[in-house]
């Protein structure tokens, strides 16, 4: 039975204002680029259908708009998430103390149940860099986040990004299932978007981890 | 009357031209004029879309079209009913003192392409109705824009508005960016001077996204009185340097007319916004139970779609065309950005009753929500969606037992 289980999850995108949010997920979702698409305002719903092991998981993607303005708009996205990409810009560090203060907000409003993922974007610029690897990574490590160089650009480390997120995500919720033990584990779970269906045929999604590489 | 309302509703939309169940067939770059249409499909969506690539493209249509062009393929020649129309504005605004009233009246149902760019300066309150005081008016406005730009246009790089500056500058590329006039540099410089200056002067608010938005119907009207043929693709810099200031103090004034009457909408916590945003569900309740119970029930909130409509004007909702087109009605309407929009919001939301219940899960109403297929959508639509939104107000605006719970 475990084989046949489609995971649900639900994960947002937060960073400054033209760090490169839209650009990945755009890149993921659609394998596309472009450095002329439109301002984010509010936030951008996307979905990607993925098969890890031979489990579907389906991902809800909110990409939110970067500017102080929407800050108040970000629980609506982040509430309920099981996963948060926060990106920066190696280029720009204001927008790694952005990310900081994110990785605030989030455990302060979601505990550990959120799995966090720092994302230096723009590695393509990486003469321009000032953000040090170092800095970056130990500061991840001592949020419990773990971090990521990314380039949307040349399409770098996303697959990779986003599939070391469903496998942490994965194992949350496989921790929280045993911990709620069998059967029990509905309403908690689904209220966080963990959703765990039953079979039903279906096409090997295009564009997944394991079918793509 | 609800029952009526409907009923009503199904007529006006088996009047709908037959090419509107057809038209997601090639899109092009340069027809992506709201620019949401950029975005992600849902594979449903796609599909659909890939259904319908052998249908007959239609022609592209212009940003600032005429009247006649929109809705059909080719520009037939104006017609008697038009010739008259034109003729009733050219009366009106030559008179010394053109009565406001009878403009808005005669403004609602849309504004000739040639009259516009004076009518939406009247409208606005920018020009005033004593045609002999116009002119030195419009010199005193233009000279006092840019006398701020003299005064505080070098400041952007001081420390306290260089966030501002900043924010507006990593915008500007990205607004409208399918369209090659925007790509322009010295466009571009004249976006981020008019929305500079406009965030200084208004410290409640200062610049937020979405605003940037909001120049560009100026902007392309009031360059239009300038180009024949399609604005688009308009080289700016060829036109005189006098003409171009111009096209730009003008813009920034009707632009600052426009938001005087929306701030709510741009100050902290945004609350014009989730005010309308909470009005425009207390509407729908009302008016389609159908749809809102179907929100509930996949757990879509009105907010995660709708504040963009209020935000943006429906400016990333629809080609910019129509916005043009529904502008003419905004202005002419006595609180049409602030009040009426709510009811067009409603009115729009309704128009994709179909498609909207026949989405059956959370992804697939958002991803429908966010990218509503509207890039063929010409006059005849937008003069739809301003009649229902008008029927609405009628209806529920002076009805507060009807509109509250």
């Amino acid at each position: 039975l475990a084989a046949n289980r489609t995971y649900s999850f639900k994960v947002v995108l937060l960073g400054e204002g033209c760090v490169g949010k839209t650009s990945l997920v755009l890149r993921y979702c659609e394998n596309k680029f472009n450095d002329k698409h439109i301002t984010t305002l509010q936030a951008s719903f996307l979905t990607k259908k993925l098969n890890i092991t031979g489990k579907r998981v389906n991902l809800a993607i909110w990409d939110t708009a970067g500017q102080e303005r929407f800050h108040a708009l970000g629980p609506i996205y982040y509430r309920d998430s099981n996963g948060a990409v926060l990106v920066y810009d190696v280029t720009d560090e204001d927008s790694f103390q952005k990310v900081k203060n994110w990785v605030k907000e989030l455990r302060k409003m979601l505990g550990n149940d959120i799995c966090l993922c720092i994302v230096g974007n723009k590695i393509d610029l990486d003469k321009d860099r000032h953000v040090s690897v170092e800095d970056a990574e130990s500061y991840a490590e001592s949020v419990g986040a773990k971090h990521y160089h990314t380039s949307a650009k040349l399409n770098k480390g996303i697959e990779e990004l986003f599939l070391d997120l469903c496998k942490r995500m994965m194992e949350t919720a496989q921790a929280e299932e045993r911990a709620k033990g069998n059967g029990a584990s509905q309403s908690a779970a689904t209220r966080r978007g963990v959703q765990i269906v039953d079979d039903e045929p279906q096409a090997t999604p295009a564009g997944g981890c394991c079918s793509s590489g | 009357m609800l029952q009526f309302w409907k009923n009503s509703k199904i007529v006006s939309l088996h009047k709908r031209p037959l090419w509107f169940h057809s038209s997601l067939s090639v899109l092009s770059p340069t027809e992506v004029g709201g620019g949401s249409w950029a975005f992600c499909f849902s594979s449903a969506v796609r599909s659909s879309l890939q259904k319908q690539q052998s249908l007959p493209v239609r022609p592209i249509i212009p940003l600032v079209a005429r009247i006649s062009d929109q809705n059909a393929s080719g520009a037939p020649p104006m017609t008697v009913r038009e010739k008259n129309r034109l003729d009733k504005f050219k009366q009106l605004l030559a008179s010394p003192n053109t009565d406001l009233e009878e403009l808005r009246k005669h403004s609602w149902s849309g504004i000739p392409r040639e009259v516009r760019p004076i009518t939406w300066r009247l409208l606005s309150g920018y020009l005033p109705a004593n045609k002999e005081r116009r002119e030195l008016v419009l010199r005193r406005k233009r000279e006092e824009y840019f006398g701020f730009i003299e005064q505080y246009y070098h400041s952007r790089t001081d420390e306290h508005f260089k966030d501002t500056y900043r924010q507006i500058h990593i915008d500007i590329p990205r607004t409208n960016p399918l369209i090659p006039l925007f790509q322009q540099p010295a466009v571009q410089e004249v976006f981020e001077r008019i929305l500079f200056i406009w965030a200084i002067r208004h410290p409640a608010s200062g610049y937020v996204q979405g605003i940037n938005d909001l120049v560009t119907p100026f902007f392309v009207v009031f360059l239009s009185e300038f180009v024949k043929e399609h604005v688009e693709n308009f080289d700016v810099a060829m036109l005189p340097l006098d003409t171009q200031r111009n096209i730009e103090a003008d813009s920034f004034w009707c632009m600052s007319k426009l938001l005087d009457g929306i701030q709510d909408n741009y100050t902290f916590a945004q609350p014009g916004i989730q005010n309308k945003v909470k009005a425009l569900e207390e509407l729908v309740s009302r008016i389609d139970v159908d749809i809102h119970n179907h929100f509930k029930k996949y757990e879509v909130e009105y907010l995660q779609f709708a504040f963009r409509w209020m935000n943006n004007l429906l400016m990333r909702e629809l080609p910019l065309r129509c916005t043009i087109r529904l502008w003419d009605t905004y202005q002419a309407e006595a609180e049409g950005f602030s009040h009426f929009h709510l009811y067009v919001c409603a009115a729009f939301l309704i128009e994709w009753r179909k498609e909207i219940l026949s989405m059956v899960d959370f992804q697939g109403l958002l991803m429908l929500l966010q990218n509503l297929p509207t890039i063929h959508w010409g006059n005849e639509e937008v003069g739809l969606l301003l009649a229902e939104a008008y029927r609405l107000k009628y209806m529920f605006a002076d009805a507060p037992s009807h509109y509250k719970r």
